[in-house]
């Protein structure tokens, strides 16, 4: 114990008491960053050096403190909880969001729907049957029987745009799953460099983690600690990034046609081992794009594409077959009404495409209304027409069924999506209720190492005092 | 595990609840404002079916009044020309039984009588051709351009002797028995809305205009007897008689389906209103509650964000 051992003790309180204090200040700085953990600075006590020798001088007090280690207050399992909640609840949002954007190009119920124009058609038939020698009434026909045709196409071009706009952005999510996957390889690199070199690699930990949370909302990937200080990211059960290496996914499939398959790929040019990932917007996106199938339960973009191909093909059918029966005033049989376009591929029996549906009767003569024994001015084939409107099967039928069951379909969807984000906001609550800066905390523990270095300041000043009576003041 | 609160935790609720608030007020104030409960299929999806169903059967309901309007015009015109035909020939009667009062008249008298017997018959013709809207009540579906076609006398001539006997005038009816014009009044009821003109007025000589052309010229025939034909003058008005019956039962049935349409219709628009519309009251004062709910949010978040430890340290 030598006469200013004394002196470095304090000292070391003093350094140890400004680290603590600089890591409070580093806390209330990042009070408001996103992803910031809190840290703290673990302080010790420095033994006394008491060596076992002959000369030893008895007793001494430790030699001060230092800080230890400089602590990041996360926990990986409340990390892990918010990256499976993140997974499930962007998947459900993305479906939720592709049911609400759906609904809203069906217009119903209301008076821009495909009801009303299909009720304005049929009643339209009605009128000219009442009046079957006015022309008006046949330009009127015309005229409702093209609105209808309009609404209908242009509500399966709205589902095709919907198609190939989340089709685009699904391309755009998988560059950012890509490019997310580099980073968060980088900065393992760093994180691994910088716990090797002895450091704190505690903000790189902050920024990877946040990049990982991102992942888990694209593809629903989860995190594996690793003892060097690496964490991996796992997608489906493979690794996406291991170490400080990321592997790249694909899309496969058309991105201009409606009902192709859409698929998620292993390593570029979407040919590898499929990616078999079970939740996040990516896959949302992916099982918004796939093909109807015949259960009625593939994708919701080419079942509602499909179930406009079926209303066309409804009304094509049954309105051309029931024309056929009927004669012009002119005693012909009538035609075609709504022109027969078939869908592509084309099947069997046919289906015909909402997409194409066009009204065949150019001239409001060809309109036939008349039974084929009566007179010219016969109209009561039109009341026969009309009554396909109210009949079992009708288009209408058909319609109104497709418009409960999305309704039904987007509202379980959007509790479900609401169901998902109160889990997920309930596991980023307690995530944050441990990681986040209380300012408060750290106006207390700044008071408290302010007080341990002016105590610290002052046994250096009663040691200087002490030594300044035996320097100075004794035998002068 | 009983959380630890900071800041960022109280910042990060107060915000979820004042948006959750606020998503609240937000479909409260859109109900409100536009006046409907279903502004989506999956705000109420069975209402949503309902709806459909519902407009449906008011756009039938619709049309099945314009039918009805339109079956009682063609009703109303029939049941005109009818009675006024009938009219005419009763005053024919009268004048025939008249004229078969030989011995009483002069030729010139009974030529009179003939002059207004034909008067009658053009007059029953029009009443023949009476139309609706450009149709023939009286032709059915046909388009032809009158209900009796008619091919004028010739008169007889005496040059080149010996002459050629006159040719009556022949009246054709275009109506067709089978075609039949009807109008559905309600979901599955269709009335006939015409009469057949060869059954009111009768067809060739066996109809009322060639009976009347027979009567005037008889009493322009000095001698001749004109009261066989009053047997046929008859049956002419008994068949008018059935029809205008017929007429009049099947206008009664239009006016019966006329009131039921707008009973139906005001029950319809009832039920879709249910459906549809917004109770105001209930919202108005959900809305109030709800005002009520986010303004003490935004007081607590107030009080709770302002102050930290550092206010008190000096």
């Amino acid at each position: 114990m030598s006469t200013f051992s004394g002196l470095s003790t304090a000292l070391s309180s003093l350094i140890a008491q400004r680290q603590a204090l600089e890591v409070s200040g580093q806390n209330i700085a990042n009070a408001n960053t996103v992803g910031y953990t809190r840290q703290r600075a673990n302080l010790a006590s420095v033994e006394a050096l008491s060596s076992p020798s002959m000369f030893s001088a008895g007793l001494n007090a430790g030699n001060g403190a230092k800080v230890t280690s400089i602590d990041r207050l996360g926990d990986i399992f409340l990390d892990a909880r918010v990256r499976a909640e993140t997974g499930g609840a962007s998947f459900a949002a993305t479906k939720a969001d592709a049911y609400a954007r759906l609904e809203s190009t069906v217009a119903e119920p209301g008076k821009e729907g495909v009801s009303n124009a299909l009720q304005e058609f049929w009643s339209a038939w009605e009128d000219l049957g009442n009046s079957a020698n006015v022309d008006a009434f046949r330009e009127v026909l015309l005229e409702n029987a093209t609105a209808l045709t309009k609404r209908i196409s242009a509500g399966h071009a709205a589902v095709t745009t919907q198609w190939s706009q989340t089709r685009t952005e699904l391309d755009a999510a998988v560059v950012d799953v890509n490019a997310t996957a580099t980073m968060v390889a980088g900065l393992n690199q760093s994180i691994r460099g910088v716990l090797v070199s002895g450091g704190s690699a505690n903000e790189l930990i902050d920024r990877r983690d946040v990049l990982i949370t991102e992942l888990s909302a694209l593809v629903g990937a989860s995190g594996v600690q690793r003892a060097d200080g690496t964490m991996d990211v796992m997608v489906g059960g493979n690794a996406l990034v291991h170490g400080d290496t990321a592997e790249v996914i694909s899309v496969s499939g058309a991105s201009t046609t409606m009902g192709a398959t859409v698929s998620l790929h292993w390593g570029p040019g979407g040919t590898g081992m499929a990616l078999g990932a079970d939740s996040g917007s990516v896959v949302g996106m992916v099982a918004a794009l796939g093909p109807a199938d015949a259960t009625g339960n593939g994708g919701i973009l080419a079942e509602a594409g499909k179930s406009y191909d079926e209303l066309a093909t409804a009304l094509v059918t049954q309105v051309n077959a029931q024309h056929a029966l009927a004669s012009t005033a002119s005693g012909a049989a009538g035609g075609d009404f709504f022109a027969r376009t078939e869908t592509v591929p084309p099947t069997i029996p046919p289906t015909y495409s909402a997409a194409n549906l066009k009204v065949a009767i150019t001239n409001g003569a060809q309109i036939a209304v008349g039974a084929a024994v009566a007179g010219a001015q016969d109209g009561s084939m039109a009341a026969v027409m009309a009554a396909i409107g109210k009949a079992a099967g009708s288009p209408d039928a058909g319609w109104t069924a497709f418009v409960s069951d999305l309704g039904v379909s987007s509202r379980s969807a959007t509790q479900r999506a609401a169901i998902t984000e109160t889990t997920r906001s309930t596991a980023e609550k307690l995530q944050m209720s441990g990681a986040s800066v209380d300012v408060d905390e750290e106006a207390v523990n700044m008071l408290a190492y302010q007080r341990a270095y002016q105590g610290a300041a002052r046994v250096l000043t009663a040691i200087d005092e002490m030594l300044d009576t035996l320097i100075n003041r004794t035998a002068v | 595990m009983i959380g630890r609160v900071t800041q960022q935790t109280i910042q990060r609720s107060t915000l979820t609840n004042l948006q959750r608030n606020l998503t609240s007020m937000a479909t409260l104030q859109n109900r409100l404002s536009g006046n409907t409960m279903i502004t989506k299929p999956s705000d109420d999806p069975a209402g949503t079916a309902s709806a459909i169903g519902l407009r449906a059967e008011l756009r039938a309901n619709k049309q099945a009044a314009r039918n009805i309007d339109d079956g009682n015009g063609w009703l109303t015109t029939v049941d005109e020309a009818l009675t006024g035909s009938l009219a005419a020939l009763l005053k024919a009667r009268d004048l025939t039984v008249q004229g078969s009062n030989s011995g009483a008249l002069t030729d010139q008298a009974r030529s009179a009588l003939a002059t207004a017997v034909e008067g009658l018959r053009d007059t029953l013709l029009s009443q023949a051709n009476a139309s609706y809207q450009g149709r023939k009540v009286f032709a059915g579906t046909t388009d032809a351009p009158k209900a009796v076609l008619v091919t004028a006398a010739i008169p007889a001539t005496t040059l080149p002797l010996p002459g050629t006997p006159a040719i009556p005038a022949t009246y054709t009816s275009t109506s067709v028995a089978t075609a039949r014009v009807e109008r559905r009044v309600d979901a599955n009821t269709m009335v006939r809305v015409d009469v057949d003109g060869a059954k009111a007025f009768g067809d060739g000589t066996a109809s009322v205009f060639a009976t009347l052309d027979r009567i005037a010229l008889a009493l322009r025939t000095p001698g001749a007897d004109v009261s066989t034909e009053l047997t046929a003058l008859d049956a002419h008005r008994d068949a008018m008689l059935g029809e205008l019956g017929g007429v009049g039962a099947r206008q009664g049935q239009v006016l019966a389906a006329e009131t039921r349409a707008l009973d139906t219709k005001t029950t319809l628009t009832t039920q879709l209103s249910g459906i549809e519309d917004v109770d105001l009251a209930l919202t108005i004062v959900e809305l109030q509650m709800q005002e009520v709910a986010y303004q003490a949010a935004l007081g607590a978040a107030s009080r709770v964000m302002q102050p930290t430890l550092l206010d008190f340290l000096r």
